[in-house]
């Protein structure tokens, strides 16, 4: 008898990660690992491909903030079978393009049966303001965050909201160059780091799930756009990925706040995770790649495949990682270290003699 | 409430745990910590460069 092997699959937002840094083009590696765990805990940014998703029946949908939360033993994660989900329609967007937005929700309940509640328009524009920073990370501020905590509040409160979708209008900033790029497959995703911060504002305020789609203005047909980027120009909205991750989205539970219910995860649970090589400056990464917690330590992957804007390695803060090459190295070594092998001796198999301590 | 994306400089320590709370100390001087990444490592001179998102009830100094 083994207990349940859980591996926790990160690509951060707004770096241009090579896999999982466009139109959700991080899925593949997503369902190739769900084949070989018991449960697999990743984020929006790997599974949202606007009009696209994949329902993974052991996947756990966990915004960024409630993992970082996670990995940091603050909060755990309570599966759910479904959640009730509120949506909140920021008050700039366009009167058709709020349209758009409603259609897809309701279609998302009449096709997919989800359970949404009455929406919620916001009582002031958002003001999402992007940035890239010298880093080439793209960050985002909002202008009225209270206005989103507002609209959020009142939503729990009047309709019995579960799980949040924000939908902001996003500038359309057309013919800008990191747009051209990102739709040819290059660069940073201009929208990511703005997205990332509304999302991380609800669920930091109210502990419950949430998700964010953009709203944006159709863009004229490009005949050379790349694959990966192909699937946020499939329709209207991004809404869809969005509302069906957090339909079964897991609720955030603190220590002591409830019932403990047997099927909640906590970090301790975690048996490996998986990051791009270059990105380990996260906070869930810190917590994680720490050998000292008391807890047992996750076998940590770095995936030198996927490269990004970034250069932080484990080597550079003494996280001790597993190095491999892709992500299909990865599956294999998650699937030698779940049946017991050191999935080194599977990389490098000249194995030294054992040395007296 | 106002966000605020704001750099900080922060000397490299002996574990992630330490370094994660030396981060969000330094961050905590300018607001509440919201989002915030490591996106370079000076090796030669120890320190690392963060790049943050924190929140405040009053403008903070960018």
């Amino acid at each position: 008898m083994k207990r349940p092997y859980t591996a926790v699959l990160i690509i951060p937002t707004g770096i241009a990660a090579e896999i999982g840094g466009y139109a959700g083009d991080g899925l593949p590696v997503a369902r190739a690992i769900a084949q070989v765990v018991d449960c697999l805990i990743t984020h929006p940014n790997v599974l949202n491909g606007a009009q696209l998703y994949w329902n993974l029946p052991n996947a756990l949908y966990v915004e960024g903030y409630g993992l970082d939360q996670f990995a940091a033993g603050k909060w755990g994660l309570r599966p759910v079978h479904q959640n009730r989900v509120g949506l909140i329609l920021d008050q700039a967007i366009e009167p058709e393009l709020r349209l758009r937005q409603l259609q897809a929700a309701d279609a998302t309940r009449a096709t997919l049966g989800l359970n949404l509640t009455d929406y919620i328009i916001t009582d002031a524009p958002l003001g999402v303001e992007l940035k890239t920073a010298s880093s080439g990370a793209t960050w985002g501020t909002i202008q009225n965050p209270d206005s989103l905590l507002r609209a959020t509040e009142k939503l729990i409160s009047k309709t019995g909201a579960e799980a949040i979708a924000v939908v902001a209008r996003f500038p359309d900033d057309l013919g800008s160059e990191a747009l051209q790029n990102y739709r040819q497959g290059q660069g940073v995703d201009p929208l990511a780091g703005a997205e990332a911060v509304i999302s991380h504002l609800v669920v930091r305020t109210f502990k419950c799930p949430c998700a964010h789609a953009p709203a944006l203005s159709p863009l004229a047909l490009d005949p050379d756009l790349s694959p990966r980027s192909a699937a946020e120009e499939l329709g209207y909205t991004f809404l869809p990925c969005v509302l069906v991750g957090l339909s079964r989205a897991p609720q955030f539970v603190t220590q002591g706040s409830d019932l403990a219910h047997p099927e909640e995860l906590w970090a301790s649970s975690v048996d490996a995770v998986i990051l791009p090589a270059s990105a380990f400056g996260g906070s869930a990464a810190f917590n994680f790649g720490d050998q000292n917690q008391s807890r047992s330590s996750p076998l940590i992957i770095a995936v030198q495949q996927n490269q990004t804007t970034m250069n932080v390695t484990p080597e550079m803060l003494n996280i001790k990682a597993l190095s491999v090459g892709s992500y299909l190295e990865a599956v294999g070594a998650i699937a030698a270290h779940q049946s017991g092998i050191h999935p080194e001796l599977l990389l490098k198999p000249a194995i030294a003699p054992l040395r007296h301590l | 409430m106002t966000t605020h994306f704001i750099t900080a400089e922060i000397d490299l320590q002996e574990s992630p745990l330490e370094m994660q709370q030396a981060i969000e100390a330094e961050l905590q001087k300018r607001g509440e910590p919201l989002r915030w990444a490591v996106t370079d490592v000076d090796v030669e001179a120890q320190t690392a460069q963060v790049e943050a998102i924190v929140t405040a009830a009053d403008p903070v100094e960018a």
